[in-house]
């Protein structure tokens, strides 16, 4: 994806969207306007039904906002098919899912390489990225096993691996660490950073939890479907220190 | 994506739930034999029907006679035979006349001590012999002037003046007959007819006529083509013209013919080319008039078998649908992550109706070879037990064996190609409700 210099990866231009339910309607973002750059973590950070979760749909191009756009790289994704969506999901989008998300029927290795097989990559190719990243996430031990052979943080840093392996542009984090404990939280979190400063990547980082706002370059904050702060995070990154 | 990978996938989902797989298959597997099974009897009966049919007479053979008390121009003449001959889908065509006389004897052996004392004599074109489906057992083609073959049990009509009177005669019945229906242990007539010469003697008004023939051919015993081809003797057209001359004197010149046999190359053209020489005003006979309604019936029965086990294969589909719709439903989330993803929709479409079909494929092969099995076991019972022979009648049939039920190859691809539609058709509702599932299911939490 181009990036021309000083525009951002992601603009969020006036967006609004609103639920039916019932007979009335729930406005659930109200005239959104956001400028991620390109290798930035920005973390959403909002209380639960702040519409911090709305937001990052919108941004994913999970759902259609009601009005206004969203463009990553230029592209606005919130008016491609379905079709198109999928080829620009493979090339420029990775997700990290609070509840990990793996296929259960998959070992990590065929989970972490799910991303490349969408795209028609052989298989002997996408498994051996998968396992050269499982290594390097610390799973060099689990490569075969299922999901339910592996402990919340291993399935993370299964999901973390699968997010990462196609080399998105851009990786939506929708409350990574939701499940687990805090010491994993620290490991997760170091090694998202990690990844996304190796190559330059972007992160959208969504969470409820003020520590790991701590991680971000840019916090932008939500209170009932409107940005009430957007702030740069001008603390020495703690990533840095490890 | 990858056809081969989406092939693994849609068997590992298949292997994922293997009893409700299993059964979900085990229903296409009925359903598939009971089309097979079902099918495969009618066209048994077809088959025995048609091979009853054939016993009673060529099924593509035409008899042409002329009307009763014709006069003008329908006649069976030379012109007519030129006509015949020249029609669209007719093979052969021979005229028939058979030498009809006061008395005829016939004499042989040494000294004439061999005596018959009546014959049928009849004219054919020798040519058209073998198409006519005249079969021979013995002996050669007659081509020279003065050859003729003689029926298979020409010898039996025989009496031995040198024996006395009431043991002078081979009974050809005389056998024992086998617990098979067979007559065995036939006692041999008094000679070969293929050796030595035929002397017959027609009485005639102006007197005797003797005339010499030597037989070199003997035609297999066939009621249908008429007792010539047991007792009698079959002379070309030329030769019983000379002697027809002989017996009435020169007194006409050209007579018409008794009749005419007209083969057809393919029976399905049996009815119309019988039309058009009706048409012409001649009459005309053959098994096609009893062929039809009896075809007509057996295809009745046919479809109605045949629907009965489409029936089965119908509610096996919704066994399929429901299969699928249960195992989307279990597998929402997975969907939605894997649109999440990158997944394309026509992946996943693609999954899901090779899911439904390789069910009804996989139900449609194993249900083949079952029934196939079926059937085999279903024609050794017919035939009486189990024995080599008897397997390769069952299996492959042949002309003396009527087996019960018959698989011909079309029987078995159509059965897989049907379940395979099947599949994909009762797939194709499950495979847009997939489809419509939005990647956003990935994210809600449960």
């Amino acid at each position: 994806m181009k990036d021309p210099r000083g525009r951002p990866v992601i603009e969020v231009r006036n967006i609004r969207k609103e639920y039916p339910i019932g007979d009335e309607t729930v406005v659930a973002l109200k005239r959104i306007n956001l400028n991620v750059m390109r290798g930035e973590l920005c973390c959403i950070f909002g209380t639960s039904g702040s519409g911090k979760s709305t937001l990052l749909n919108q941004l994913a191009g999970m759902e259609k906002p009601t009005r206004g756009e969203v463009l990553i790289g230029g592209v606005p994704i919130s008016r491609l098919s379905e079709q198109q969506l999928a080829a620009f999901r493979q090339r420029h989008l990775g997700f990290v899912f609070q509840s990990y998300n793996l296929l259960p029927n998959l070992t990590a290795t065929e989970n972490v390489a799910l991303p490349l097989l969408f795209r028609g990559i052989p298989r002997a190719e996408r498994e051996a990225a998968a396992r050269k990243l499982l290594c390097r996430v610390g799973l060099s031990h689990r490569l075969d096993h299922f999901p339910r052979q592996m402990s919340g943080g291993q399935q993370q840093r299964a999901g973390i691996a699968r997010a990462f392996i196609a080399r998105p542009d851009v990786v939506f984090a929708d409350e990574p660490t939701g499940n687990l404990d805090s010491k994993t939280t620290v490991e997760i979190m170091e090694m998202i950073c990690t990844f996304a400063r190796d190559y330059h990547q972007t992160i959208i980082l969504v969470t409820h939890d003020p520590e790991m706002a701590a991680y971000a370059d840019r916090i932008v904050t939500l209170i009932d479907g409107e940005i009430v702060s957007n702030q740069v995070n001008k603390k020495e990154r703690v990533w840095h220190e490890a | 994506m990858k056809r081969k990978d989406l092939l693994r996938i849609c068997l590992q989902n298949l292997m994922r739930r293997k009893s409700r797989t299993f059964l979900t298959v085990l229903g296409v597997l009925i359903g598939c034999c009971s089309i097979v099974i079902m099918v495969s009897l009618g066209i048994g009966m077809r088959e025995s029907q048609e091979r009853t049919l054939a016993q009673m007479g060529d099924l593509t053979i035409i008899t042409v006679t002329a009307p009763q008390g014709g006069r003008g121009k329908v006649k069976l003449d030379d012109g007519l035979l030129r006509r015949l001959r020249g029609m669209s889908g007719v093979e052969a065509v021979t005229p028939k006349q058979t030498l009809e006389v006061e008395s005829i004897r016939l004499m042989t052996g040494t000294g004439n001590r061999y005596v018959a004392e009546w014959t049928t004599v009849v004219g054919l074109d020798l040519d058209a012999l073998e198409k006519m489906g005249y079969r021979m057992t013995a002996g050669e083609q007659a081509r020279r002037a003065g050859d003729v073959i003689v029926g298979q049990y020409i010898a039996y009509e025989f009496k031995d003046t040198m024996r006395p009177e009431g043991r002078n005669t081979v009974d050809r019945w005389s056998g024992t007959w086998d617990d098979k229906g067979n007559l065995t242990n036939v006692p041999d007539p008094y000679f070969d007819p293929l050796k030595g010469k035929l002397t017959m003697e027609i009485a005639t008004q102006a007197g005797k006529v003797t005339e010499v023939v030597t037989p070199v051919g003997m035609t297999k015993e066939d009621y249908s083509k008429g007792s010539e081809t047991s007792g009698g003797i079959i002379m070309s057209l030329k030769d019983l013209r000379k002697l027809l001359d002989k017996v009435q004197g020169s007194r006409k010149k050209a007579l018409p013919y008794d009749s005419m046999l007209v083969k057809v190359g393919d029976i399905a053209q049996v009815a119309e080319v019988e039309k058009e020489i009706k048409t012409m005003g001649y009459n005309t006979e053959s098994m096609e008039s009893i062929r039809k309604p009896m075809e007509k019936e057996a295809r009745q029965k046919q479809m109605m078998l045949g629907g009965l086990g489409a029936i089965s294969l119908f509610v096996a589909a919704l066994g399929i649908t429901n299969t699928m719709i249960m195992s989307i439903s279990e597998r929402t989330r997975e969907i939605g992550i894997m649109k999440a993803l990158g997944c394309y929709v026509s992946d996943i479409r693609v999954m899901f109706l090779s899911e439904a079909g390789a069910i009804g494929l996989i139900g449609g092969v194993v249900g083949c070879v079952i029934s196939f099995v079926t059937s085999v076991v279903i024609n050794l019972v017919s035939l009486g037990g189990f024995s080599l022979e008897n397997l390769a009648g069952a299996v492959l049939g042949g002309e003396e064996v009527s087996r019960v039920s018959v698989v011909p190859p079309w029987l078995l691809l159509f059965a897989v190609v049907f379940s395979v539609l099947i599949g994909l058709g009762s797939g194709y509702y499950p495979a847009n409700k997939a489809v419509q599932i939005p990647a956003l299911e990935a994210i809600k939490s449960e």
